[in-house]
């Protein structure tokens, strides 16, 4: 019996170790949907208002991308800048340029109010 | 043998288990928490298990954030855990201290243990209704041959407005003082996170210092106020019998407390920017019978705890540092007339300090830590005897030393899977009271520096 647990352990190990050479995830371009559906949408809602499931106990509240105080200044400065390097409770994700100015494009053309 | 080839079998069978559960699912990140939520692994955790910000308020709010909108989780948050390990000691250990069962493999210079599995777990973990979770951990231990229930931490989390500024309130029921903290310097969560199952260890440590893990059963009322003040009162009884019992499953009650263990938290908390600082205390008050005993005299031991955590997380780089120390007061009321301490009273502190970095890369996360532990207290000949390995020549439960460690994590490997690989290095520079001939028959404190590779996987 120990000789099979020994076994299946380093199967498991090899075995894992090919499927993480397989696939090494990145390299796609991400529609700023989903990047938003998966990163963002919890906390700031899927009406980007900042009135995800988990925004309630956040303090302070998930920024409100439909206030236009939101968007005054530069503000895709601003979003990568947080995306980058965190704000308060918001920690930093590990995107590439490309994938955050497809969020960018995301947010402006779904949230960003008109005039 | 039965009891083997019952635990070989349910080991198998949750492997088989977790990936055919997880081969199924066709969504979602790596374990069930971030299946809940829809973020990745690191939004919570910096190098698990060590919260991020955002990870301490999502235990808080009782493990419920989703995304869905429904009060239930469906399908339900299972997940699961498997270590594999490799032990050096410098000099081996007795033929027969290590028990070479079907999933520890000791080699035959007795120095060389291989652990397969060191622990198989399955996890309840998430929302189980609305704003109440869990994190509900089944554990298959290879050393010891056993399977129970281990960390468990059910909440009830809620949120109101307090002067203003946000107050998370709840109630937490759960097996083991400190896991239900929120910060990675309490004993539960504290590093090292994984260690060795079969080297020797130092005989003295305090109560709160996993003493009382599984051995009980509690429940706590807690409050945070404005990001700023964190508050705890919880009471536990012991888990041998009546409504606790179900929390201590799987483990023979051999710490028996009698009466309720008050345990207390106080955490200050700043966050400015990527820096978070807390400063806390935390401590325990409980009547222990000796030797199992169910009735009679009591030993009484009160612990009080001071710690404080700082981390700092960037885009690329993760900074953290922890430290905690431990004062336990000791009155041997039972021991001392039984003959099993020298003394009628005593003490002990305990102090550990440890600090991290890691980069971020495209291939993971690459570091490690280095920390100091140190263990002190009052002499006594009878409570430390001499003994091979485990005992003191002197009677003094000092020890101390260094652990280094390397880390690679690689969370999300693919949609179901996240690797933690480490290799730690524990070198004493005293132990049980010695540098060298430390337990009277001949072995030195180095003799127990201990080479330990672990395979951590996270399903």
């Amino acid at each position: 019996m120990k000789r099979i647990s020994i076994y299946v352990g380093v199967g498991l190990f090899l075995g894992i170790t090919l499927m993480g050479t397989e696939n090494v995830k990145g390299d796609e371009s991400v529609q700023g949907k989903k990047l938003y559906s998966n990163k963002c949408q919890i906390c700031h809602g899927v009406k980007g208002d900042g009135n995800g499931p988990a925004a309630s106990a956040l303090s302070p509240r998930p920024a409100n991308f439909t206030d236009p105080k939101f968007w005054q200044g530069d503000v895709d400065k601003k979003i990568t800048d947080t995306i980058e390097n965190g704000h308060g409770m918001m920690p930093a994700f590990d995107l590439k340029p490309g994938e955050i100015k497809d969020l960018v494009d995301y947010l402006t053309q779904t949230f960003k109010p008109t005039r | 043998m039965v009891s083997s080839s019952r635990n070989a079998i349910l080991f198998v069978c949750i492997l088989v288990g977790m990936f055919t559960f997880l081969q199924a699912w066709n969504a979602g990140a790596v374990p069930s928490f971030a299946r809940q939520t829809g973020m990745s692994c690191d939004v919570c955790h910096t190098a698990f298990p060590e919260l991020t910000p955002f990870g301490r308020h999502f235990k808080l709010t009782g493990y419920s954030m989703s995304q869905s909108e429904k009060p239930y989780q469906f399908p339900p948050p299972l997940a699961g855990m498997l270590q594999l390990s490799f032990t050096r000691t410098d000099k081996r250990q007795p033929r027969g201290s290590v028990d070479d069962n079907w999933a520890t493999h000791v080699t035959s210079s007795d120095n060389n243990m291989i652990n397969v599995p060191q622990q198989a777990s399955v996890f309840y973990g998430g929302k189980i209704y609305d704003h109440i979770g869990g994190l509900v951990q089944g554990t298959v231990d290879g050393a010891s041959n056993t399977f129970f229930l281990d960390n468990t931490d059910l909440r009830y989390a809620n949120n109101t407005t307090v002067a203003g500024k946000n107050l998370i309130f709840g109630v937490t029921i759960n097996n083991n003082p400190t896991v239900q903290d929120i910060w990675n310097t309490t004993p539960a969560w504290g590093f090292p996170s994984a260690a060795s199952s079969v080297a020797p260890t130092p005989a003295a440590a305090t109560v709160i210092d996993g003493g009382l893990g599984q051995q009980v059963g509690g429940i706590g009322a807690y409050a945070y106020w404005n990001n700023l003040i964190y508050g705890e009162v919880s009471v536990y009884r012991t888990a041998k019998n009546g409504i606790t019992k179900p929390l201590g499953a799987g483990t023979t009650t051999d710490t028996v407390v009698h009466d309720a263990v008050p345990y207390w938290r106080l955490a200050l908390q700043q966050q400015r920017g990527n820096h978070s600082l807390e400063l806390g205390t935390y401590g325990l008050y409980a009547k222990i019978s000796p030797e199992g005993r169910t009735s009679g005299p009591t030993d009484k031991f009160t612990d009080i705890a001071l710690d404080a955590q700082y981390q700092y997380m960037s885009k690329k780089h993760l900074l953290s540092a922890q430290t905690t120390w431990i004062h336990e007061d000791q009155d041997w009321d039972a021991s001392f007339p039984l003959g099993n301490t020298a003394r009628q009273s005593s003490h002990l502190n305990t102090f550990k300090a440890n600090i991290n970095y890691y980069y971020i890369s495209r291939f993971g996360k690459l570091g490690g830590t280095v920390a100091y532990f140190s263990t002190s207290g009052s002499r006594d000949i009878l409570l430390y005897a001499p003994d091979p390995v485990d005992g003191s020549r002197t009677g003094s439960p000092n020890s101390n030393g260094f652990i280094l460690e390397l880390d690679y994590l690689r969370l999300e490997i693919t949609k179901f899977l996240s690797l933690k690989a480490s290799l730690q290095y524990t070198f004493y520079t005293k132990f049980n009271g010695s540098h060298s001939n430390y337990d009277a028959f001949g072995r030195d404190a180095s003799d127990n520096n201990t080479l330990y590779f672990l395979i951590w996987l996270m399903l």
